[in-house]
């Protein structure tokens, strides 16, 4: 009696099993009959692993825009669909969901994901789909050119990490006028080791030193022994290429052990969560593709807030905001959704966005005249000091 | 680099000893009496942190019971675990391969379950204890010291309870031989409950620990893995094994990581198998037989 | 519907996930051992044979078969000092195994001039633009174009070809004397030892062979995803390909082959479900080892054969085509 129990729920299972292969064969199906009177923008990035906070943001940020949009009446006179699929964060992930996107989803253009790893990989699918994909804070110079050869469909609306090096660069040694440096990196990420390898490369070539240089691995929680190390070392500033979460454990871990310089980190630092550390942050500098507290930005911040229960907006919204007005521009220019004339159209527009004037360089896929913005956190009242803008070229 | 160098490191390295400790006396603890890994001990130790962080922000509650909380609400899961996941496999002896299978996919259910009901984004917990005494040189945060006492206390507790009182005989009886302590008039599923009730209240205490002197994520369960080198190489199913076993890691770790920091992964898992391949049985564990 | 090229992908990944999955089953599934570093083999044959096609050379087929030998090399030596240790450590040995060769994969910094041709490891920035040589069936262009040895040689080194053959040697090896002494020291390693079995040597076979699978699988994944990072081959992974063959059924070939297909498809499927996808897979972990933990297949093997003859009866009436380990498997009412 009781083994055929179990064998009617086996059985079941794998009934319910092939039911969900069917039901999602079906839904896709009526999907595609559709798909002459919408236009199908895709999304990726990580809605979960460690970076999910990222992805999270950029989705609903496009959700959010993509409903205005709608209700507005669309692009072209048509609505558009977003979909959106998470990467977990994960390269090879990254590679399934792009070719879900072209090929099964065939949608018109991409936006994400939000690591570099990810862009990187997903450029054989899209190549072979002739696809464009236009990413958001993927900083890593591999994402559009390799080896002096640009790649043909994939697109950036940030700066690049040598660029954001120099920022770093510059303003440690000529706006603070600090020559004495210590690092802190994660040695297991490449948006780390970019940042690390071009900040020491201009800081140097300025006449700076860098005094000591740490890394850890991801995952790893504390930063004691090395920040004990950085604190012999006697630095002025520790610049800390990293993600924010790990910004917030090295401050207060530092603050502990009685290390009171300033740090600086990257853009993959800026982040509202921030002020929940507040005392221990406070007095630090962030690089900043946009001013996190730049009026303009005020009521997107509003909207998003409203929309998703008091969340916080991300840098990575921004980003994605951006990338998504250009991807409306580039939509119009080319009067239809065909993708290569999308991707044709990406370097002839021209949109005023979050970061201020967005144009996308036809050599290299990259924004031209981007600038960097650093901001001083200030823990008090919670809220960033906008310092200077630094040109990124 | 003189002599507060060195102790600093030194203090460094017990602070994230006691840490492993609290963590790694949990699996312990299941293994002495199950012989497998819990590897869903990770997740408990998640939900813990979570649990102090939203008592804390969302319930205003101060500090202690905040903390007692924690310690309540993991223990809770860990038993709800062991009751759902566990115990039928128990009732069947399935082999400890099976019990590992589903820790695994305890601890893949538990991450994720908070990525979808709460979600991703790393929190940080209001400060509490945010001073630094300094002793000499050396800086001690106010809340590493907490996190020192209350390891202490908290194992000292456990050592007491399991040395001296009668639970505590029922607990070493049944992890020389359940079958046989069974037989003896033992109830072997109510130790089994108070192993993981004990290993779930530690897991809290040490989610909570961990969340103040770090930040909270879906994620930190995988922090654990080091704990379990650390109970590996104090020997499994040893408690003062895995005590010793923890705060010795956790000062090799910082020694090594003030070295050079890119090797002290690879020292801890290059540990794990040099101590398995010359003694598997580690500092103090019981000597593995064959069971025939 | 879905298009050709998307499941063609999805094919792929599930045959060199087979792979990898097929040799975990003769370890675990057959000789009870329980591996949670398996990446790290699959790590070691996709740089090698990135290594091989990129700084040297060489074809791809022959970069899978050096792939391959190198991943067993490294098991065979991994054996020789873990083989002696008793379940639950042996487990944790391969844990820090594959964790450590992760790592070192991560810290490596590594030039090669070969040719006046620099080829950079670039630690944990990985290795982008890998050529994309890993096909499903062969590449039939060539066939059309004339270019027969461009065909046959595309052919023998497709993911499909691979996987008959390594299915095909599996089947063979599990029926033979050596496949039997495996399920010996799986069921009872005393016991097999006391009737003569060298079981050292049974065990080395398994991981020997185990690792050589993964290290092709490697090489094939790496020239599928044109793209490489030590990332890709954290523990989770490693735990994903066992769960794969505790979920198709300790100890069965076929078993392995539905649970990878099903595993690998069922994320791809339930992509739509978003947050909540990998909820249910730990769900279903839990839920399979609960109600059914001999997995889909419990030791037996689909009658392949007699399917087409009794569709009706595969349910009622068990056929047992090839090694039958008895109602128990896995010792699960036998362990005492």
């Amino acid at each position: 009696m009781r083994k055929s129990m179990k064998k009617l729920i086996a059985l079941t299972l794998a009934c319910l099993m092939l039911a969900t292969l069917f039901v999602g064969c079906g839904k896709k199906d009526d999907g595609g009959s559709s798909g002459g009177d919408t236009i199908k923008l895709g999304w990726m990035g990580s809605l979960t692993g460690d970076q999910a906070a990222y992805g999270t943001c950029e989705s609903q940020t496009l959700k959010m825009m993509v409903e205005d949009l709608n209700a507005n009446g669309g692009l072209l006179g048509k609505q558009v669909e977003l979909i959106c699929y998470d990467t977990k964060g994960d390269a090879q992930e990254a590679v399934n969901v792009a070719k879900r996107l072209c090929a099964q989803d065939q949608v018109c253009a991409i936006i994400g994901p939000n690591a570099s790893g990810q862009c990187i990989a997903i450029q054989s699918v899209l190549d072979q789909y002739k696809i464009s994909d236009m990413s958001t804070v993927a900083t890593n110079e591999k994402v559009t050119m390799q080896d002096g050869q640009l790649k043909e469909y994939n697109f950036r609306v940030c700066f690049l990490d040598p660029q954001q090096g120099k920022i770093a660069g510059s303003f440690v040694y000529d706006n603070l006028g600090f020559d004495k440096a210590a690092i802190l990196y994660d040695v297991n990420d490449d948006y780390a080791l970019g940042l690390k390898d071009n900040f020491v490369k201009v800081f140097e070539s300025k006449g700076g030193t860098i005094v000591a240089e740490e890394g850890y691995t991801a995952g790893d929680t504390d930063f004691t022994a090395q920040l004990t190390k950085i604190k012999e070392a006697q630095p002025q500033i520790i610049f800390t290429p990293i993600f924010y979460q790990d910004f917030i454990m090295i401050h207060k871990q530092a603050r502990t052990l009685g290390i009171e310089v300033p740090m600086l980190g990257g853009d993959g630092c800026a982040s509202e969560v921030l002020f929940d550390a507040a005392d221990a942050v406070d007095g630090s500098y962030v690089i900043n593709h946009v001013s996190l507290v730049d009026p303009a930005g005020d009521a997107f911040r509003k909207e998003y807030a409203e929309k998703y229960n008091g969340a916080k907006m991300e840098l990575n919204g921004y980003m994605a905001h951006d990338a998504f007005l250009l991807w409306c521009a580039a939509v119009e220019k080319a009067g239809s959704d065909d993708p290569q004339a999308i991707a044709d159209a990406y370097s002839q527009v021209e949109v005023e966005g979050m970061a201020g004037k967005i144009k996308i360089s036809a050599e290299d896929h990259n924004p031209v005249g981007k600038s960097g913005c650093v901001e001083r956190i200030d823990g008090k009242n919670k809220t960033y000091v906008f310092e200077t803008y630094i040109a990124a070229d | 680099m003189g002599i507060e160098y060195f102790l600093q490191q030194l203090v460094n390295g017990i602070c994230l000893g006691g840490m492993y400790a609290l963590m790694s006396v949990g699996y312990s603890l299941v293994y002495s009496i199950m012989n497998f890994s819990n590897f869903a001990h990770g997740g408990v130790i998640m939900v813990g942190a979570y649990v102090g962080y939203f008592a804390l922000t969302a319930l205003n509650v101060p500090f202690l019971p905040a903390f007692l909380l924690c310690g309540v609400g993991s223990g809770l899961l860990a038993v709800i675990i062991e009751r759902l996941v566990y115990s039928p496999l128990r009732k069947r002896h399935a082999p400890s391969l099976y019990f590992i299978i589903s820790a695994m996919g305890a601890s893949i259910f538990l991450e994720n379950f908070v990525i979808a009901t709460i979600d991703g984004t790393p929190r940080n917990y209001p400060p509490i204890f945010d001073n630094r005494i300094n002793i000499g040189g050396i800086s001690l945060g106010v809340d590493s010291l907490l996190m020192i006492v209350v390891s202490a206390v908290a194992l000292l507790i456990l050592m007491f309870i399991i040395q001296k009182t009668k639970v505590g005989l029922a607990i070493r009886a049944c992890s020389y031989s359940e079958k046989a302590s069974t037989l003896m008039g033992i109830n072997g599923d109510l130790v089994i409950f108070i192993i993981f009730l004990m290993g779930g209240v530690l897991a809290g205490f040490a989610g909570m620990l961990y969340g103040m002197r770090f930040i909270v994520k879906p994620t930190i369960g995988q922090v654990t893995n080091k704990s379990f080198v650390a109970a590996v190489f104090g020997g499994l199913g040893s408690l003062p094994g895995a005590i010793v076993g923890s705060v010795l890691l956790g000062i090799m770790e910082i020694f090594v990581a003030s070295f050079n920091s890119n090797l002290r992964d690879l020292f801890v898992y290059g540990l794990l198998i040099l101590v398995l391949v010359i003694k598997p049985s580690g500092l103090m564990g019981k000597v593995v037989e064959d069971k025939a | 519907m879905f298009s050709w090229y998307y499941i063609e992908g999805i094919l792929i990944q599930s045959c060199y996930t087979l792979l990898i999955v097929l040799g975990l089953s003769i370890l675990t599934g057959y000789t009870g051992m329980f591996s949670f570093g398996h990446a790290g083999f699959v790590c070691i044959g996709a740089y090698v044979s990135i290594l091989c096609t990129m700084a040297f050379g060489l074809p791809y087929w022959l970069s899978l078969i050096i792939a391959g030998l190198a991943a067993m090399l490294l098991g065979a030596g991994l054996g020789k000092i873990t083989l002696n240790l008793k379940g639950d450590y042996f487990c944790i040995a391969t844990l820090g195994v594959g964790e450590a060769i992760r790592l070192i994969f991560n810290n490596l910094q590594l030039t090669i001039n070969v040719g006046g041709k620099d080829f950079l490891l670039d630690g944990a920035k990985g290795v982008a633009s890998i050529p994309l040589k890993t096909t499903l069936f062969g590449d039939w262009n060539a066939l059309s174009n004339g270019d027969v040895g461009t065909f046959l040689s595309t052919l023998f080194s497709s993911a499909l070809f691979i996987v008959i053959i390594f299915l095909t040697a599996t089947a063979l090896l599990m029926n033979s004397k050596h496949g039997r002494s495996m399920l010996a020291v799986r069921e009872d390693e005393l016991a097999a030892q006391m009737s003569g079995i060298n079981t050292f040597r049974s065990k080395m076979l398994a991981m020997c062979m185990s690792a050589l699978y993964a290290g092709i699988a490697g090489g094939m994944m790496a020239h599928y995803f044109g793209y490489l990072q030590p990332k890709m081959f954290l523990m989770t992974k490693s735990t994903e390909y066992t769960i794969m063959v505790i979920f198709g059924g300790m100890g069965s070939i076929t078993g392995s082959v539905l649970g990878t297909v099903l595993l690998c498809a069922l994320p791809e499927l339930l992509r739509a479900v978003g947050d909540w996808r990998l909820v249910m897979y730990g769900l279903a972990v839990i839920v399979i080892m609960i109600v059914r933990p001999k997995g889909l297949m419990g030791g037996k093997e689909l009658p392949v054969g007699r399917i087409c003859r009794a569709v009706g009866r595969v349910f009622t009436k068990k056929k047992k085509d090839l090694p039958p380990p008895d109602g128990g498997s896995v010792g699960e009412e036998a362990s005492v």
